[in-house]
C-alpha cells in the first residue's frame, strides 16, 4: 500500500525535475536578449586592488567596475575625458586643472568629490606603499582639491605625457578613505553582483552610471579559464561570447566559424631578447651585436607569429608611434659570417655558450627555440629554460640573468619604455643598460614641450640604439580577439584588459 | 679454484646461447608477442640509427615549408616552427631509449641489489626498508616525479633521476619476494651449510633464480619510464624544448592542433606504440619464463 505510494511519487517528483529542468533550458536559451548577458573567458584574478592590479583579467574586471580619470581613444592614440569633463593645462606644462563630471556617484550612492581624486593618487604615488605607480608619478609636487569638482595637479618639470600617465591602468578612483581597495565600490558601469574566487566573477549594470546609455548590457559574466585553447573550444561551443587574448593558431581556428567575428590589431607591444650589459659576455658590445646579425627576423616573424603583426628593429618605437617612429633606422641584414667574426674578436672563436630564460607564454617559447637554430650557426649556443611566468618574474630572478626573453605590452607612448626599461637607474632596466648620452635624451624627449624637439630626440635615440643598443625586438605583436556575432560595439584594445565593456550591446 | 670457474665459466656458455635462442623463439610463438617485440626491436633500431635516418635536424626551420601536411617531402608534415616531423620523432627515439633505457636500468641494478639484500637478511634492515618503500609507493609516480622535479628543476638528469628514483623501491619489491620464496629451498640452506659466503650465495645461488621475473619486471619498469618521461615532457616540466621529445612535441603541438594536427598525431601515436609493443613483449617474455610476476 505504501510502496506503490512512494514509486509514483519519486515518478512524479523526477517528472517534475524534468519539466523544471526543461524550462530552465528554455529560459537559458533564448538569452540573447537586447540588455541580456555577455559572457567573457579570460584567466582568473589574483589581484582586485586597482594598485596592484596587472594581467588582462584584473584590469578588465577593474576598468568595468572603476573610472580612470583620464582614459586613451586608442585608434588615435589622443586622450579623452572619463571622469574629468574637462581640462586646462597652463603654458608651462606645469599645472593641469580638471573639471569633473556632475552626478557620479560611487557604487555604495556617495557621490564622487575631488577629494576621491587627490585621495587616489596620493595613494598611488605614496614612496611607502611601494606600488608600481610610485615611480610614475614622482614627478608631481602637489595634488589639491581646489573645488568641488575641481582638481590641480602641480609638476616639478614639464611632462608632455602626463595625461597619458594619468590613465595609467593602475590609475582607477576610488573612494577617499577605503580601507579595502579590494570592495568594489567604484563609480564605474558596472557593480560587482558575485564574485566567487577561481570560478567567474558576475557584473550587472550600475543604473546610476553618468554616462547616458551606457551600460549596453544588463549582465557581464567574466568566467575564469585557466587555458586558452579551452576559451576559444567554449566559444565555439556557445558557452561564451567574447575571448580577448588569443595565440595565433587559435585565432586562424575561428576563421569563418559561422557567428563568431574575430579581431586582429597590430600593437606597439613586443618581445624582448635582451643580454645584460653589465658584464661579460654581454659587457662586449661586439657580443649583442653579433647576436643581432644572427638573428633573422623575416623568419622569425613568419614562423612565431605566422606573419602577423611588424617586423621590429630592436628598438622599442614600434611603427604605430607615428610620427616618433623613424623608419630609416633598420636592424642588420643578417649575416653569419660577420656574427662569427665580431664573435671571435671579442674572445669567442670557439662558440659562446649561455642559457636563455624564457617564461611559458605567448610566442616566446617559439621564439626561443627559432633563436637556439638560427644562433647555432653563428657558434652561439644557447640551452632553453622555459619557466613559468611567476618563477620567471619572481623574486626579480629576470633582472638578475644574463639572457632572458620578456613580454612588453602595448603602451600608447613610448617615453614609458625608455623610462622603465632603458635608462640607467629605471626599475626594469633588465639589460643593465647605462648610457649618458642615451639617457640625456630620453631626458628631453620627456621633459619637452616643444613636439619638433621631442621627435628630434626620439630619432637619435633610434639611431644610438641601433647603433649599440643592449636589446633585439625582432617582431611587435599583435592582439587576436573574438566574439559572438550577436554583439556590437566591441572595439579590441592593444592591451586586451582595457577593452570597454560598457560599449558593448546586442545587436 | 680460479681454474675450476673458468672451465664452468666456459661450458655454461653455448647452454647460454641455446636459452636465448628458445627464448626469443618463446617471444615470438604468439602473434601479439610476436608484433610487440618486433616493433620494440624496430625502435630500438630507429633509435640507435635515427641521426642517420632522418632527413632533417630535429630542430631544422624549414621556413618555406612550414605548416605543410604530411607528403612524400615530409612523411609526417612539418610543424608550425617549420620542423619535419618525421625527423622529429625518429630522433625523439633515440632520446626516449636512452632517458627511459638508463633509468631503467639504474633503477634495475639498485633495486636489485637492495631487494636481494633486503630479502635474504630480513631483520630490522628488511622491515625498515620495505616501510620507506611503502610509504614512497604510496604516493602515485607521477606525483612523486612531481615532487622531485618540483626540488630539483626541469632538465633531462633530472627526469633520469626521477625516474630511478620512483622505480626503485617497485623493482626492489618483486625482487625481494622472490628472494624470501627462494631463500628457504634446500640448496640455498646446503649452500650456507658448505660455508658459502653471503655475496656468494645471493650472486651466484639467488640471483640466477631472481633472473626471470626481474627479466619481466624490467621490460615493463621500461614501458612505465617511457611513459612517465612522456608524461613530464608533456606537462612541461621535464625536457626542455627544443629538444625532440615525445610528450614535449604533443605538448608543443596541442596549442597549434586545429592548424598542424599531424605535429600531434605522430609524436603520440610513437608514445603508444612504444609503451604497447613494450607490454606486449613483457606479456612475451613472461610466457616465455613461464613465470608468475606480481604486478
Amino acid at each position: 500500500m505504501y510502496k506503490p505510494n512512494s514509486t509514483l511519487l519519486s515518478k512524479g517528483l523526477a517528472l517534475a525535475l524534468l519539466f523544471v529542468f526543461a524550462l530552465m533550458l528554455s529560459a537559458c536559451a533564448p538569452a540573447a536578449q537586447p540588455g541580456g548577458t555577455l559572457r567573457v573567458a579570460i584567466q582568473p584574478l589574483v589581484q582586485t586592488d586597482p594598485a596592484l592590479i596587472s594581467s588582462d583579467a584584473e584590469v578588465l574586471v577593474a576598468n568595468s567596475v572603476y573610472d580612470y580619470l583620464v582614459d586613451i581613444d586608442s585608434l588615435n592614440n589622443n586622450p579623452v575625458p572619463r571622469l574629468a569633463a574637462d581640462w586646462e593645462v597652463s603654458d608651462d606644462g606645469l599645472t593641469y586643472t580638471f573639471t569633473l563630471a556632475d552626478g557620479v556617484s560611487f557604487h555604495d550612492g556617495s557621490p564622487l568629490a575631488a577629494e576621491d581624486v587627490v585621495w587616489t593618487f596620493d595613494r598611488l604615488r605614496d614612496p611607502a606603499a611601494e606600488y608600481a605607480t610610485s615611480s610614475l608619478y614622482t614627478n608631481i609636487a602637489t595634488i589639491e582639491a581646489t573645488g568641488r569638482l575641481e582638481v590641480t595637479f602641480t609638476l616639478t618639470q614639464p611632462n608632455p605625457f602626463f595625461l597619458y600617465d594619468l590613465s595609467d591602468n593602475h590609475a582607477l578612483i576610488i573612494k577617499s578613505g577605503t580601507t579595502e581597495a579590494t570592495d568594489f565600490n567604484g563609480t564605474g558601469p558596472f557593480t560587482v553582483e558575485n564574485y566567487s574566487p577561481e570560478d567567474r566573477i558576475v557584473l550587472a549594470a550600475n543604473p546610476a552610471y553618468f554616462v547616458e546609455g551606457q551600460p549596453g548590457l544588463d549582465h557581464v559574466e567574466i568566467i575564469f579559464f585557466a587555458d586558452e585553447g579551452a576559451m576559444v573550444d567554449a566559444l565555439r561551443g556557445g558557452q561564451i561570447d567574447l575571448v580577448l587574448r588569443m595565440s595565433t593558431p587559435l585565432y586562424e581556428s575561428l576563421q569563418d566559424v559561422e557567428g563568431i567575428q574575430t579581431t586582429v590589431i597590430n600593437t606597439n607591444g613586443f618581445d624582448l631578447v635582451r643580454l645584460r650589459s653589465d658584464r661579460e659576455p654581454g659587457s662586449d658590445p661586439r657580443v649583442i651585436q653579433a647576436m643581432k646579425l644572427a638573428t633573422d627576423r623575416e623568419s622569425i616573424l613568419e614562423l612565431v607569429q605566422q606573419g602577423y603583426g611588424a617586423l621590429g628593429n630592436d628598438i622599442p618605437i614600434g611603427p604605430l608611434y607615428t610620427s616618433y617612429h623613424d623608419p630609416n633606422v633598420q636592424p642588420p641584414a643578417r649575416d653569419v659570417e660577420a656574427a662569427r667574426a665580431l664573435l671571435a674578436e671579442a674572445g669567442y672563436a670557439d662558440g659562446l655558450d649561455l642559457t636563455m630564460h624564457v617564461p611559458n607564454t605567448g610566442g616566446r617559447p617559439d621564439l626561443a627555440a627559432v633563436l637556439k637554430e638560427q644562433w647555432a650557426e653563428a657558434g652561439i649556443n644557447i640551452e632553453i629554460s622555459v619557466e613559468p611566468e611567476e618563477i620567471y618574474y619572481g623574486e626579480d630572478g629576470w633582472l638578475e640573468v644574463d639572457l632572458g626573453i620578456t613580454g612588453w605590452g602595448s603602451r600608447p607612448y613610448p617615453q614609458f619604455y625608455l623610462d622603465t626599461m632603458l635608462v640607467t637607474d629605471a626599475v626594469w632596466n633588465e639589460s643593465h643598460f647605462s648610457d649618458a648620452e642615451f639617457d640625456g635624451l630620453a631626458e628631453t624627449a620627456g621633459t619637452t614641450l616643444d613636439e619638433n624637439e621631442r621627435i628630434e630626440a626620439y630619432s637619435q635615440i633610434q639611431q644610438l640604439l641601433a647603433e649599440r643598443g643592449p636589446v633585439i625586438i625582432p617582431y611587435f605583436f599583435p592582439v587576436f580577439g573574438a566574439i559572438s556575432d550577436q554583439f556590437t560595439g566591441f572595439q579590441l584594445e592593444a592591451f586586451p584588459g582595457r577593452t570597454d565593456l560598457h560599449t558593448i550591446s546586442f545587436k | 679454484m680460479g681454474l675450476n670457474t673458468r672451465v664452468k665459466a666456459a661450458s655454461a656458455a653455448p647452454v647460454q646461447g641455446q636459452r636465448f635462442f628458445s627464448l626469443l623463439r618463446g617471444l615470438f610463438r604468439r602473434p601479439a608477442h610476436g608484433f610487440g617485440t618486433f616493433i620494440f626491436l624496430l625502435f630500438f633500431l630507429l633509435a640507435l640509427f635515427g641521426s642517420v635516418l632522418a632527413p632533417y635536424g630535429a630542430n631544422e626551420q624549414i621556413v618555406h615549408d612550414v605548416r605543410q601536411a604530411p607528403s612524400a617531402g615530409h612523411w609526417f608534415g612539418v610543424d608550425h616552427l617549420g620542423r619535419d616531423v618525421f625527423s622529429r620523432v625518429i630522433l625523439g627515439a633515440g632520446d626516449i631509449f636512452t632517458l627511459a633505457g638508463i633509468g631503467t636500468l639504474l633503477a634495475v641494478v639498485i633495486g636489485t641489489s637492495l631487494g636481494l639484500l633486503s630479502g635474504y637478511r630480513g631483520g630490522w634492515f628488511d622491515e625498515l626498508l620495505m616501510r620507506f618503500f611503502d610509504s614512497l609507493l604510496a604516493l602515485p609516480a607521477l606525483l612523486l616525479a612531481l615532487l622531485l622535479l618540483g626540488r630539483f628543476g626541469p632538465s633531462r638528469q633530472s627526469v633520469l633521476l626521477v625516474i630511478v628514483a620512483v622505480y626503485i623501491p617497485i623493482v626492489a619489491r618483486v625482487v625481494r619476494s622472490v628472494v624470501l620464496s627462494v631463500k628457504t629451498r634446500g640448496y640455498i640452506e646446503a649452500a650456507r651449510i658448505q660455508g658459502e659466503s653471503s655475496a656468494r650465495i645471493l650472486f651466484r645461488e639467488i640471483l640466477p633464480a631472481v633472473l626471470p621475473a626481474l627479466a619481466v619486471e624490467a621490460a615493463l619498469r621500461f614501458s612505465y619510464a617511457i611513459f612517465l618521461a612522456s608524461s613530464l615532457g608533456f606537462l612541461g616540466v621535464g625536457v626542455q624544448p627544443p629538444s625532440p621529445d615525445w610528450g614535449l612535441m604533443v605538448n608543443e603541438a596541442r596549442d597549434t592542433v586545429s592548424q598542424t594536427p599531424w605535429a600531434l598525431y605522430f609524436p603520440a601515436g610513437a608514445i603508444s606504440l612504444l609503451v604497447i609493443s613494450v607490454n606486449l613483449m613483457a606479456d612475451g617474455l613472461k610466457q616465455a619464463f613461464q613465470v608468475e610476476v606480481q604486478i
